[in-house]
């Protein structure tokens, strides 16, 4: 029997906000352990949560970069179970009026046709403690860090639109171009800014029933969600067909044998209304303001780098992946730098060499402002493609500006025609047998007297001119030896 | 450590000014204060003390009020078991108390003492750094001999407070002095309450009516058969909050860490097994039962608390002001949850609305709560100021 799989996402995504949810107390988890705790997120008795505005206002943003509908009135609920992990016997969370009610995702199927992804709701909760086992001694203890407790999440639970890896995997790349566009968060799962839950069934192909999930957690990549939902789909549909029933219960991936391991079921507490929090109104005029403090999203901002630059529109889709890659690319143009070279240059040489050192565009010292520079040298000859690779690498490790390391550094490009000339005679002069090669029509042999006057040269000859010279020289020189 | 206080401050100096100088006010360990010992009569948080002043403590300090101390608290302030709230006042040690009104503890306390007390509106005074139990019921009320002082104290703690976002976005209330007249000033009294109270208690309840009729107030029935079902909802929904709000103490942080368990599931169960005292442990598992296996029937008592407050309203748009019986129990030591809301099936209707009820201890030999709507409280201390001095024989 063929079957179909139903897949639906949990998605929690921390937002980086400068406070935690409720206190604040600095939202830096990885900081020293319970360094960023107060007697609200440690809730000491009479603490009194405050929730921040920053919060609101990023989720809010959040909700609106993935099209959903934020509520005029939310409210906060207690989750109630018992962990070391929760500093008060619950979790505050939104379980029964979220923040935001529907919104999607439009992605490519495996076979490139449009498909919309909808979103059931996203609604705000704090993070709890993170916990710590270890071992003293002979006896098992276990630490507690609140540095995360309370720290700002949302939540964002997908309708079961889902039928395959691939689409969870697409879904996923775009909500994290869009939340990183909508400034909320970076969404990267390998740091645990972005965690996904994947619940999936099967059922035979072409029909409409919703069979029992099963909940999968702890894949740290987009990749290992795939992975993980394939995995799932096999061993589900392989029991189905040994005549077993599926049951209900959570699964934990492992990422080293890549297959899905059962975990003990976890206590569901029951959700009732927070007394304290209170319920979130949102006035029309708010949610306004928060639409309008929206960038230009990935979509709008590929059809107009196509429009404006003349893009083709993978470029401009690439461009547009990444916030700060579009808004660098903007700002080399902006520097005057043409929009092919820039587009090349920054593609091909800037971003590897980025990846190379471990950094990010937003926080490496070679700023649009002194690419354009190197560029615009590039543009206007007077430093040749090497010299610009090779300026490109020490921008990266000190400030000076590139027009001060091309001129003390002797990157300037010798377009002088008298010493390139002489280059040229000696070159033609010691290689008898190339300059013979050339003259009996094997072009290649061009080539390679170019590449011989640019060691000469030591690098910083103008090829075009070399080209220049050398052909009128072995042109002239054939026709007088032909006479 | 005597009968009244469980801790003495040993410098009460009060400010050299301001409305509130001079006088001697009395906490709960409930309050916090920094650097006391404010357990909220909990072994939960025996050794705790406060890292942090409550809203209310501070503003006291800056009317140049002297905090004499901590009173002799029942656990968590949940009912008056073992407490000994309203003592200070009734021996004179203190001019008044703040004692937290969940279930009518400020008004019964008063009457215990022969004072006054007063629950305020709910959301009128922060709740930072409040010891609580019942978030939704709770508030800080005050207990002293005359309403005045109350008047005074009230005014210098109430009003918005940066530190406790959960107090709703209102304008500060107006305490300034002022005439009722009782011509004008309608007062609606509960026959089926009245049906409820024993023969003796049943006389001086109109007797009290009767002198508020003499004093010129126009006095009528309003009717709420309902009223019953304060008492209930109070229970469901407040064990369900306390339940929660009590999660808090399970020995990871701070309290006491009972010895022996095995994992983590034992250490919670072993340590809240010694955290809490009987009353209080009940209390809680009545919450818990609800919150895990009858979370419609708190539901339900949500709904129908709406419903009560709906009614309330709908006996204000025909009276300003309730007045209400009180019939205090003889055993005030109450140790179980059905005898601790028997003794404040009076009081809790108040805790349920976040309506302000002021007990008077002496109208026409009576004591009495007065009750108005929500926000109404300087009107609500006008009326019991006009009410005793009618009773002083100043009309």
């Amino acid at each position: 029997m063929e079957f179909e799989a139903v897949i639906g996402l949990e998605i929690h995504v921390e937002l980086n906000c400068a406070t935690k949810m409720f206190c604040d107390c600095p939202n830096r988890p990885g900081d020293e352990p319970n360094v960023n705790t107060c007697p609200t997120c440690l809730w000491f008795p009479g603490a009194v949560p405050r929730l921040s505005s920053e919060a609101l206002e990023k989720a809010s943003l959040l909700c609106l970069a993935l099209g959903g509908e934020l509520q005029s009135r939310s409210a906060f609920d207690q989750k109630v179970y018992y962990y070391p992990d929760l500093p008060k016997g619950y979790q505050l969370s939104q379980a029964h009026l979220p923040l935001s009610r529907g919104g999607g995702i439009e992605v490519r199927d495996e076979k490139e046709r449009i498909r919309r992804l909808r979103i059931h709701h996203i609604h705000m909760e704090e993070d709890v403690a993170k916990l710590v086992h270890e071992m003293e001694g002979r006896t098992p203890i276990s630490l507690v860090d609140f540095n995360r407790a309370g720290a700002p999440l949302v939540e964002i639970v997908t309708e079961p639109d889902f039928r395959s890896p691939h689409e969870a995997m697409e879904f996923l790349k775009a909500l994290r171009v869009q939340v990183r566009y909508a400034g909320a968060s970076e969404c990267s799962m390998e740091n645990g800014t972005m965690r996904v839950d994947a619940n999936i069934s099967i059922r035979p192909a072409g029909t409409t029933a919703m069979n029992t999930k099963v909940e999968v957690k702890n894949m740290n990549s987009i990749r290992h969600v795939g992975d993980a939902i394939a995995y799932e789909i096999a061993r589900q549909s392989a029991s189905v067909q040994a005549g077993e029933d599926v049951v209900l219960h959570t699964r934990l991936w492992d990422p080293d044998r890549k297959v899905t391991l059962p975990m003990r079921a976890k206590f569901e507490g029951p959700c009732i209304p927070d007394p304290v929090v209170p319920l979130i109104e949102l006035s029309e005029e708010w949610i306004e303001e928060m639409r309008a403090r929206l960038p230009e999203m990935p979509a709008a901002r590929a059809s107009r780098f196509v429009e404006q630059y003349g893009l083709s529109g993978d470029e401009a889709a690439y461009l547009s992946s990444d916030p700060d890659l579009a808004g660098f690319f903007e700002a080399l143009i902006g520097h005057g730098v043409a929009v092919r070279s820039g587009m090349h240059w920054l593609t091909t040489q800037l971003l590897p060499a980025v990846r190379d050192r471990q950094l990010e565009l937003s926080n490496c010292r070679v700023t649009p402002e002194r690419f354009a520079a190197l560029l615009r040298m590039l543009e206007k000859e007077e430093i040749n493609a090497n010299a610009a690779r090779e300026v490109l690498l020490q921008l990266f490790d000190g400030d000076a500006p590139p027009e001060e390391i091309v001129a003390s550094r002797g990157f300037r490009q010798i377009s002088d025609p008298t010493a390139l000339a002489s280059m040229v005679d000696k070159v033609i002069e010691d290689n008898p047998s190339a300059v013979a090669d050339y003259r009996r029509g094997e072009s290649k042999a061009l080539g390679f007297l170019i590449g011989r006057v640019m060691q000469s040269s030591g690098g910083k000859a103008n090829p075009k001119m070399i080209r220049g010279l050398l052909v009128k020289n072995l042109e002239s020189g054939s026709r007088t030896a032909g006479a | 450590m005597d009968s009244v206080f469980f801790y003495r401050n040993s410098k009460p100096a009060g400010g050299e000014d301001g409305a509130l100088q001079e006088l001697k006010i009395a906490l709960q360990p409930n309050v916090s204060v920094t650097g006391w010992p404010a357990t909220a009569g909990s072994n939960a948080l025996a050794g705790f003390t406060a890292l942090q002043d409550a809203t209310v403590v501070d503003r006291l300090r800056r009317a140049g009020a002297s905090l004499c101390g901590y009173t002799v608290m029942s656990e968590f302030g949940f009912g008056l078991g073992g407490s000994s709230a309203g003592e200070a006042v009734r021996r004179k040690i203190a001019d008044a108390e703040l004692v937290v009104d969940m279930l009518g503890e400020s008004r019964l306390a008063a009457a215990r003492a022969d004072a006054c007390g007063f629950k305020p509106s709910y959301g009128l005074i922060s709740r930072f750094g409040i010891i609580g139990l019942i978030p939704s019921m709770e508030c800080p009320g005050i207990v002293s001999g005359n309403v005045r002082q109350i008047r005074g104290i009230l005014e210098a703690v109430a009003g918005p407070d940066e530190l406790d976002f959960s107090l709703p976005d209102e304008e500060p209330l107006d305490f300034s002095p002022q005439e009722i007249d009782p011509q004008k000033t309608t007062l609606g009294f509960v026959p089926e309450l009245v049906g409820g109270l024993s023969g003796q208690q049943q006389n001086k309840f109109m007797s009290a009516l009767e002198f508020l009729k003499k004093s010129g107030f126009k006095v009528r029935e309003s009717r709420l058969p309902d009223f019953s079902r304060f008492a209930l909802v109070h229970r469901i929904v407040g064990s369900v909050e306390a339940s929660s709000c009590a999660g808090r103490y399970d020995s990871v942080r701070y309290g006491p860490r009972a010895v022996g368990a095995k994992n983590w599931n034992e250490m919670y169960i072993l340590s809240r097994a010694i955290a809490f005292g009987s009353l209080v442990k009940s209390y809680l598992f009545q919450g818990a039962f609800f919150q895990f296996e009858k979370y419609e029937a708190y539901d339900n008592a949500c709904r129908i608390r709406a419903g009560l407050l709906a009614d309330m309203r709908q006996l204000h748009s025909e009276a300003d002001f309730l007045v209400i019986p009180t019939a205090p129990g003889e055993n005030l030591d109450a140790v179980s949850l059905e005898e601790t809301y028997r003794m404040f099936d009076f009081m809790a209707f108040a805790n349920v609305t976040g309506q302000p009820a002021l007990y008077m201890p002496s109208v026409g030999g009576a004591g009495i709560q007065i009750v108005g709507p929500r926000r109404s409280d300087p009107d609500l201390l006008a009326l019991g100021e006009s009410i005793l001095h009618a009773g002083r024989g100043g009309n």
